[in-house]
């Protein structure tokens, strides 16, 4: 019988003086009577298990392969086998039902998105285009577009969990081309920090679910992937642009006061408030006008500035949010200001002429935060069967 | 008949506007009485509750502070001092310095639990006082405190990551952030003297045997015979933090007539709501 066949078995159950150390059940032997084999796997695997699991430095030392990521992504199913694999995946079911439970608790509403569109939503270039019958269409980059409608359609507060695409040629270990966004958008009464504080709740939620039900799987990926635990405070952290940038400078970083946050500037602002405030995970507020999308609120207290916000998890974003303008004025106002051609975007402004209430909301990629959660190195880790712009299949 | 006669219901109501006009000077002779033993009180806080606190203890510390010298350079940004504090021994030193502060300058509070602790109590979370309107704009702030409840072995403060090493202890923290209300008296042997009831205590009183702790009852005793405070004739840090250790300890059952007087002046200065607030 080879390795990884389906058997079926007809045994005694008997227990055992010694620890059978080995295996996940420790006190008991199956001392078989009849056995079946289901499915017979093919002898020449392409990968072996036990190589799979062991950990990168141990592998070296003792002269013991471990296997590299291409190969185990082309030959994925056997790969997700391995105990660490099991692991990841199932943390992740444990966020996402996280994420629609707490959501529901605070009376959320969940929607379902189109994915195939007719103009690119945020105005940006990286959009996958698709034949639509004569013409084509777009495959959408978030749902951004849908869930301010929502709003307008008076639900209120609403999510989403669905595919997002991005056609970005980026290479990195934190980008994929096909991933799973996890939205939220809210209507407010008197200040967006009411939705900022809606979504750091959430998010402790789910680090609190995870930290008090999966320290199982935690563990069995700390042994093949070692990393600190990840650490929060609740409620959560929030420090304002002018701060983050007065850190950088004290730390010997030269920065404008509206420039953008370079990702070693993020990675270094992330270990300066670790250093401080002992916490992987904290939101920037008011974010400079200039570096923001159109659609974002400005400021009313201070024209150089947005309210809008990034979020982080190990010197990471994983969320860029904002209040939105909802007043159909302003945002062709804003629109002309950043070059964009109105006509592109008619449906979009369309959908605040007839009332709208303030709102605002982000959205985070399921596989991003589950890898910084567990203090991974890259995405396709915590991606099932992941795409980037080198990988389709499996 | 069975109709009380007018007349006589106008003398009891006489009688009765008398009496509540004595009670009243009763009331205000007592307020008066507790400012002429109580050094430095403007008035009793207990008696006149329409009377806040705001005004009545910025005279209390002569001397002046510049927090720029102090902290460092404003850079445009809040200033956060961050205090991570065992929830199993909440520093009341701590939150009665926070108090002062309040009224010195324009102060964000904020609590916060970390994640190694899986939960704290209601009055841990609330020691700070109630959110501050305006805590959406965090520039607008002069200073920053941030409490958060963590289990640590020992209390530590961090402020500038980049110039300064963590300060530990209660004690220490103590002395840093007293030295953003006032500066210490110029005279060092009283200087001294202030820390070293400070550090009598956090060591002896607060973490100290029995045998220990006696034993400086009987040393505050005998000091509160010579001055109203302990220092002498300024209300300082080693009144604070003395106080405060005493109150942690609970041990109010022998208490010898001199410190009883101190503490009672001690309450009637109005800083320690917060200290006995978190104790009950």
């Amino acid at each position: 019988i080879t390795k990884e066949s389906i058997v079926d078995v007809e045994a005694m159950v008997r227990k055992v003086e010694q620890k059978i150390e080995s295996c996940s059940q420790q006190d008991v032997e199956l001392h078989i009577e009849r056995i079946f084999v289901i499915s017979q796997a093919e002898p020449r695997l392409p990968l072996q298990l036990e190589d799979a699991v062991r950990p990168d430095g141990e592998g070296e030392e003792e002269g013991r392969a471990t296997v590299n990521q291409d190969t185990r992504l082309d030959n994925r199913v056997i790969d997700l086998r391995t105990t660490t694999s099991q692991a990841i995946f199932r943390l992740q079911s444990g966020v996402c039902q996280l994420f629609r439970d707490t959501l529901t608790k605070k009376g959320f509403v969940e929607i379902q998105t189109p994915k195939i569109i007719s103009a690119a939503s945020e105005g940006g270039a990286n959009v996958f285009t698709v034949s639509y019958f004569k013409s084509s269409a777009y495959l959408a980059q978030s749902p951004q577009l849908y869930k301010q409608m929502c709003i307008c359609a008076d639900f209120d507060k609403v999510f989403c969990v669905g595919p997002v695409f991005r056609a970005e040629d980026s290479n990195t270990h934190r980008h994929l081309t096909e991933f799973v966004g996890l939205d939220i958008e809210m209507a407010f009464n008197y200040h967006y920090h009411e939705v900022i504080d809606s979504i750091t709740d959430t998010m402790v939620q789910i680090f609190k679910g995870l930290r008090d039900n999966f320290q199982a799987e935690i563990q069995t990926v700390n042994k093949q992937f070692p990393s600190e635990p990840f650490k929060f405070l609740e409620p959560t952290l929030r420090l304002e642009y002018t701060e983050a940038v007065a850190m950088l400078h004290e730390a010997g970083v030269e920065m404008g006061d509206e420039d953008d946050l370079s990702t070693p500037n993020e990675k270094l602002l992330g270990r300066l408030v670790k250093e401080k405030y002992d916490t992987d995970f904290y939101v920037l507020d008011k974010y400079p006008l200039a570096v923001r999308p159109f659609y974002t609120m400005p400021d009313p207290n201070n024209p150089k500035y947005s309210n809008s916000y990034d979020m982080f998890m190990r010197g990471e974003e994983i969320l860029s949010g904002a209040q939105r303008v909802h007043d159909a004025q302003l945002l062709s106002e804003r629109a002309q200001h950043h070059q964009i051609d109105l006509e592109k975007i008619k449906s979009y402004i369309d959908s605040f002429r007839f009332g709208a209430p303030p709102h605002g909301g982000g959205g985070i990629g399921l596989e991003r935060v589950c890898m910084l959660y567990l203090g991974l190195h890259n995405v396709r880790q915590t991606s099932m069967f992941p795409r980037d712009p080198k990988r389709l299949t499996p | 008949n069975g109709d009380v006669d007018p007349a006589v219901k106008a003398l009891e109501a006489r009688q009765d506007e008398i009496l509540r006009k004595l009670y009243e000077l009763k009331a205000a002779v007592e307020g008066l009485a507790k400012t002429v033993t109580t050094p430095d009180a403007d008035l009793d806080v207990t008696v006149s509750s329409s009377l806040s606190s705001q005004s009545s203890s910025c005279a209390i510390f002569k001397g002046t502070t510049n927090l720029d010298a102090l902290l460092g350079e404003d850079l445009g940004a809040l200033r956060d001092i961050v205090i991570n504090a065992n929830p199993a021994q909440p520093p009341l030193t701590l939150l009665v310095l926070h108090g002062l502060l309040c009224q010195r300058y324009r102060v964000l509070s904020t609590v916060h639990v970390h994640s190694s602790v899986s939960s704290v109590p209601p009055q841990l979370l609330s020691c700070l006082g109630p959110k501050h309107a305006d805590s959406y704009a965090r520039h607008m702030f002069q200073l920053g405190f941030t409490l958060i409840w963590k289990d640590v072995p020992k209390l530590e403060m961090k402020f500038s990551v980049c110039n300064m090493c963590p300060i530990e202890g209660e004690a220490n923290v103590a002395r840093f952030l007293f030295k953003l209300l006032a500066p210490y008296p110029s005279d060092p042997a009283l200087a001294t003297l202030v820390d070293s009831w400070v550090d009598t205590g956090f060591y002896q009183l607060a973490d100290g045997s029995t045998k220990e702790r006696a034993a400086v009852l009987r040393a505050l005793n005998s000091a509160l015979g010579r001055g109203p405070w302990l220092s002498g004739p300024e209300f300082s840090l080693a009144d604070i933090a003395c106080y405060c250790c005493l109150l942690q300890n609970g041990s109010a059952s022998s208490i010898a007539a001199n410190v009883q007087g101190w503490m009672k002046s001690c309450e009637n200065l109005g800083h320690f709501g917060p200290a006995k607030l978190l104790l009950k």
